[in-house]
């Protein structure tokens, strides 16, 4: 498995452009989309769905649905990249549900999902240094808290239940490892 | 308001993670678009998730790219066919109202935006688990009709290859026809351009041989140069002989008959000169009916014409 450092996020102007051919349904522009998105976007999905043949549905399916609804995305409210990561997500995590209610377990629906519970199937190490470094920055009780939120589909009211946590504390815990993810950035 | 008490409150994280409800979706959006400052660190915080999402990036495998592109460029190629014959189904980049009965809630970096592209993670599994199944039909249903339309595609294609490939077997016909025919011409003019040459050439003799009592109207005529020992026929009429027999020149030397060959049907029938064996000295040529392949010796009975020099 290849891992990569990321490609830096596509500057402004870079973005901007992308955009505009996308509003202009200009079909050559998914090709530089993919080139430019892919590797964050199947990151991203692969740690969600685990499994490489599903990953690939999914960002195609993703593909499809960005190309769709591009209409409903407001440049003015946040970057492309925040927009159709959030469309991967939710595909991938629709689809870590629908495998759930295949095979019928509606009873224990996001208990068993291994996705969530466990950081990284053995197929899957990160060896990048970016995820090193941001993941040293966490505590583990704050990177499970924001794992199951971001890549698990887990309601703030679904983590304290699983983990047997207050409320309160999952809020905590989540607002620290967000602040502390944004800090490295900063 | 007190931004940074609301900035305090943690609800941006829960912006940035999709786990807000529509209401408070709307309100972080409305107060994010009155106080820079709340727009700064909810951008900061987006920004932060970003990284952390981006931190996981793995490279597809690189054959994926093609498929993925040419699997998406069919969906909505697709899509683009049934909006055709079914104007209901929305492909546009028009915020009309879809038909799609996903969980009804709003993106995240969107305003009350029509399709539900991105919703909150924890809006209803329900109506997702109820519709995955549907989704697996309807890629089901594409890719049969895709199939479909590969088939159609490929029957067109063998079809125009076919006629493709017996329309080249005429024009090669054609052709080869059109060659025979330019190689027939080419020969003729060939002979024809030899006759001409020996006709007038001045060394050439032309004795005439007259019909005998047995074919008062038969005429042919001998071309003999004695230096080239050359000799051609030209017949001018001759009645057809028998069937079985042929008509045979002889050369006629000091009394003796010299075999001179015999003659091709079409020259008995008079369509051009027809070269002879070569002769090296004659006084008189006659022809006389012979069997088909000629006689060592003329059949003197049957002798046609025949003419002195």
């Amino acid at each position: 498995m290849n891992v990569i450092p990321p490609e830096p996020v596509p500057s402004l102007s870079e973005e901007d452009l992308l955009v505009q051919r996308l509003r202009d349904r200009d079909e050559s522009a998914m090709t530089l989309f993919y080139d430019r998105y892919s590797a964050a976007l199947y990151g991203v999905i692969m740690r969600i769905v685990k499994k490489e043949e599903e990953a690939e549905d999914v960002l195609q399916e993703s593909m499809v649905k960005i190309w769709n609804s591009f209409g409903s995305y407001d440049a003015g409210k946040g970057r492309l990249f925040t927009w159709v990561m959030n469309v991967c997500r939710n595909l991938a995590i629709d689809k870590i549900r629908s495998r759930q209610y295949r095979v019928g377990s509606r009873t224990q629906p996001l208990e068993d999902s291994a996705a969530v519970r466990e950081p990284a199937s053995p197929t899957f190490r990160p060896e990048h240094i970016g995820l090193q470094e941001m993941t040293k920055q966490l505590n583990p009780d704050q990177q499970q808290v924001v794992d199951m939120l971001y890549f698990g589909g887990y309601t703030q009211s679904e983590v304290a239940e699983e983990l047997n946590l207050p409320l309160g504390t999952v809020k905590t815990r989540a607002r620290a490892a967000i602040k502390v993810l944004s800090k490295l950035i900063r | 308001m007190d931004t940074q008490q609301y900035i305090e409150s943690g609800i941006l994280e829960e912006y940035a993670l999709g786990i807000l409800s529509d209401a408070e979706r709307s309100e972080v959006e409305r107060l994010a678009a009155i106080h820079p400052e709340i727009r700064h660190e909810l951008d900061v915080i987006v920004m932060g998730l970003d990284a952390y999402a981006e931190a996981h990036s793995i490279t597809p495998p690189a054959d994926m790219r093609e498929r993925v592109l040419t699997g998406w460029q069919q969906a909505i190629r697709q899509q683009d066919s049934e909006k055709d014959t079914n104007p209901v189904v929305p492909f546009t980049a028009e915020p009309t109202p879809t038909p799609q009965p996903v969980a009804v809630t709003l993106p995240p970096v969107s305003a009350p935006a029509p399709e539900p592209v991105v919703r909150p993670i924890s809006s209803a599994p329900e109506p997702v688990q109820a519709q995955a199944p549907a989704r697996g039909f309807g890629w089901l249903m594409a890719a049969s009709v895709a199939l479909l339309l590969s088939l159609g595609g490929n029957y067109v294609l063998y079809n125009r290859w076919q006629h493709t490939q017996s329309e080249l077997f005429a024009v090669q016909n054609e052709q080869a026809r059109f060659a025979a025919t330019q190689q027939a011409s080419q020969k003729l003019m060939t002979t024809q351009r030899q006759e001409l040459a020996v006709l007038r050439d001045e060394q050439f003799r032309h004795v005439t041989l007259a019909g005998t009592p047995a074919a008062p109207t038969a005429k042919a005529r001998v071309l003999y140069n004695p230096a080239t020992r050359a000799v051609y026929v030209d017949v001018r009429s001759l009645p057809a002989p028998p069937a079985g027999k042929q008509y045979q020149l002889w050369a006629l030397d000091k009394g003796k008959p010299v075999d001179a060959g015999v003659l091709a049907a079409t020259t008995a029938a008079g369509e051009g000169l027809q070269q002879m064996k070569d002769i090296a000295s004659a006084q008189a040529f006659a022809m006389t009916v012979e069997n088909v392949g000629g006689s060592p010796t003329p059949t003197l009975s049957t002798m046609t014409v025949v003419g002195n020099i």
